[in-house]
């Protein structure tokens, strides 16, 4: 699904992403967890195609495509989703205008044919009602004051209704309080698929209760310091990340299966 | 004398005799004083402070005929024109063609009781005097109020009885099909108490050619009368566009004024209302839309003359290309105007580096006792907003509409007047897209 090879980025003139190798299976969930500034969000950034994050070297391979040839919107027609840890406020379009083209921009790369609005409103309020979303909501704009539990679950209902094949969730748990968080963390469960691959970017471990990763990676000054399964979580939550300064200068860790 | 102002002048001798009510010794004045007014200012240049930024160079050298179309001119029909109508399913409709009223284009049988909507080519001298009311303050407001004072002979002349009402909005349409001419068209409206008219007043070209629309507009509302105003700009390419209007607004009285500037070369509107008694409120809201060189000037003035009224002024601007404009907003509040509220904003999104808006807020306060605020930015479309919309499989041209409508389309909530608001949603969607 996803290999990423000795991926080097900067944001401005500062080098950010120093080596990162990853190799994601169709199927797999993947948890990326890591101190601040180690470099997590810049590695989402890189995968949705954000142009502040500049590659320097290394590669991106999705399903047999060069990822980092594609523009952003090709990556999403394509099946690639990042939940963005902060999603943004657009006053003036509509939820369910910005559902609905997003889900028929991706129909028409397919070459299917677009859903009209009676078909694809039977299939959003199925999705909303996973989330447990009000209707309203729907007409309401996107993200416009709703509240940050509110915002998560409408990025989770978007990939509920675009069913990408690789989602990057980053940092879907900040901000969430235990309610809204069972409520993400059953959504995003419920889309897990063996065709579809996730990636979770995460500071707490706390999320991973909820949501079973397959494996988990410490990332740490922009390279992947040890990878293992769900325990090595567990283990970072007792250690804190502290004890990373000790192995940064460790061997390569190469993950996946 | 310049060029300019002879050419008018010899127009001026050459039409006089054409012009309508002849007879009367008050149009004579009118006209005379007009001419004063236009001949002793001339052109302005960008040295007088109200022009600053804007120049007339370019519309001072042509010389246009300011003769009003043929009456047997070919005309398009109703059912090529609807399709860019902003109500095109309007029961009542005046149409203009080059500046002459159209019967055969217009619809004005089974008016409300008290409401008329009259031609000013089919007024006898005697009902053409009352035009003189609400007309009387705009005439030497700008030098084209003054011009357009000297050769009026065509436009909307709509009366309101006490306590009328005309609802189903009336479409007040200008067409112009070729170039080369210079109309001076009015529209004057007096609402006598308690009554209520919805109006949508639009400018289409359908000429690539140069021509001059130099319009004025004259409102008086007694108290208690609302109007419901949406004036529409679609001028052509190589269009000039000059508007001046003036209201008065007796106490209790309501006018929602709507200016929406979408296309054409050029065009200036200098707009004011004068809050006269208490109660009286005004919404004063536009919007202007410039792209490759076009360039849009609104000058407004909103005066509160007495204790207890409100105003609401919210202009936005979309620019693109090499396009410019100017917003300049004057608020004054007089020293009696005790317990106004006032507010004022202006935003602007510029989505080229060409591009270029001048916004001043002016506000003169000699109240102490008032609620007054405005506000003014300039913008670009937000990177992280198209960002989101890209990442979810919008291409970049229509997450850029989608971002634009927004902006613009924020304006229309504030058209209180249901099939109005309904209308202008429906052109702007399809503008946007274009």
């Amino acid at each position: 699904m996803l290999i990423i090879k000795d991926l080097h980025a900067s944001v401005g003139d500062k080098p950010i992403l120093k080596g990162i190798n990853l190799t994601v299976n169709a199927g797999e969930v993947h948890a990326i967890m890591g101190p601040n500034g180690s470099g997590k969000s810049t590695l989402s950034n890189v995968l949705a195609g954000r142009e502040n994050v500049t590659v320097t070297s290394g590669s991106i391979e999705y399903l047999g495509q060069d990822l980092l040839a594609l523009e952003v919107e090709e990556r999403a027609r394509a099946g690639v989703f990042l939940a963005f840890q902060y999603p943004v406020e657009i006053p003036g379009v509509g939820n369910v205008y910005l559902l609905k083209a997003a889900l028929n921009a991706q129909r028409k790369h397919r070459g299917l044919p677009e859903l009209d609005a009676m078909e694809f409103l039977a299939l959003v309020k199925d999705k909303m009602k996973l989330m447990e979303m009000n209707e309203s909501m729907l007409y309401r704009a996107v993200n416009e004051g709703f509240s940050g539990g509110e915002k998560k679950r409408n990025e989770i209902l978007q990939m509920a209704v675009l069913e990408p094949r690789l989602a990057i969730l980053d940092e879907t748990d900040s901000g969430l309080d235990i309610d809204a968080l069972k409520i993400v963390a059953n959504g995003v469960n419920s889309l897990r698929h063996p065709e579809r691959s996730m990636i979770l970017v995460t500071h707490y471990q706390r999320l991973l209760d909820y949501i079973k990763p397959d494996y988990v990676h410490v990332l740490a000054a922009g390279r992947i310091v040890r990878s293992g399964g769900p325990e090595l979580a567990h283990e970072l939550e007792k250690q804190g990340y502290a004890w990373i300064g000790n192995e940064t200068s460790g061997q390569e860790v190469s993950s996946g299966s | 004398m310049s060029t300019a102002i002879a050419h008018y002048q010899s127009e001026f001798e050459r039409l006089g005799s054409l012009l309508p009510w002849q007879d009367s010794p008050q149009w004579q004045e009118w006209r005379r004083s007009g001419w004063a007014h236009f001949a002793s200012l001339g052109f302005p240049t960008t040295r007088h402070e109200e022009w600053k930024y804007t120049s007339l160079a370019a519309l001072e050298k042509l010389a246009l005929s300011c003769a009003p179309a043929a009456p047997e001119a070919p005309q398009p029909t109703w059912d090529s024109l609807k399709a860019r109508a902003v109500l095109p399913q309007a029961r009542y409709r005046a149409v203009f063609v080059d500046g002459r009223f159209s019967p055969q284009l217009s619809q004005l049988d089974g008016l409300p009781a008290g409401i008329a909507v009259r031609p000013l080519s089919a007024l006898s001298v005697r009902d053409s005097l009352g035009l003189q009311v609400p007309l009387q303050a705009v005439r030497a407001r700008t030098p084209f109020a003054g011009l357009n004072a000297a050769f009026m002979a065509e436009g909307a002349w709509i009366t309101a009885a006490a306590e009328a009402s005309l609802d189903d909005p009336l479409l007040i349409l200008y067409v112009t099909t070729r170039g080369g001419q210079a109309q001076h068209v009015v529209n004057a409206y007096h609402l006598a108490a308690g009554s209520r008219v919805a109006v949508a007043e639009q400018y289409l070209g359908l000429t690539d050619e140069a021509y001059f629309v130099n319009q004025v507009a004259g409102v008086r509302l007694e108290t208690g009368a609302q109007l419901s105003h949406v004036k529409l700009q679609q001028e052509g390419g190589r269009a000039y566009h000059i508007g001046a209007l003036q209201a008065s607004q007796q106490g209790g009285s309501r006018f929602e004024s709507h200016s929406f500037a979408l296309s054409g070369a050029f065009g200036r509107n200098d707009m004011e209302t004068a809050l006269l008694e208490p109660g009286a409120s005004v919404v004063m809201n536009g919007l202007y839309r410039v792209a490759s060189r076009e360039f849009q000037d609104f000058h407004t003035c909103i005066r509160h003359e007495s204790p207890d009224c409100t105003s609401d002024e919210y202009f936005k601007g979309v620019l693109d290309g090499s396009g410019r404009a100017v917003f300049n907003g004057k608020i004054v509040v007089a020293q009696d105007a005790q317990h106004t509220a006032s507010r004022q904003s202006n935003h602007n999104l510029l989505l080229s580096d060409q591009a270029e808006v001048d916004t001043k807020p002016q506000l003169e306060i000699f109240a102490d006792d008032v609620k007054c605020s405005h506000g003014a930015t300039v913008g670009q479309l937000d990177e992280a907003q198209l960002f989101y919309l890209r990442s979810r499989g919008l291409d970049p041209d229509h997450a850029r509409t989608l971002l634009i409508e927004a902006f613009a389309l924020d304006l229309l909530s504030s058209i209180g007047h249901a099939e109005l608001r309904a209308a202008m949603d429906h052109l702007m969607r399809g503008h946007a897209h274009v």
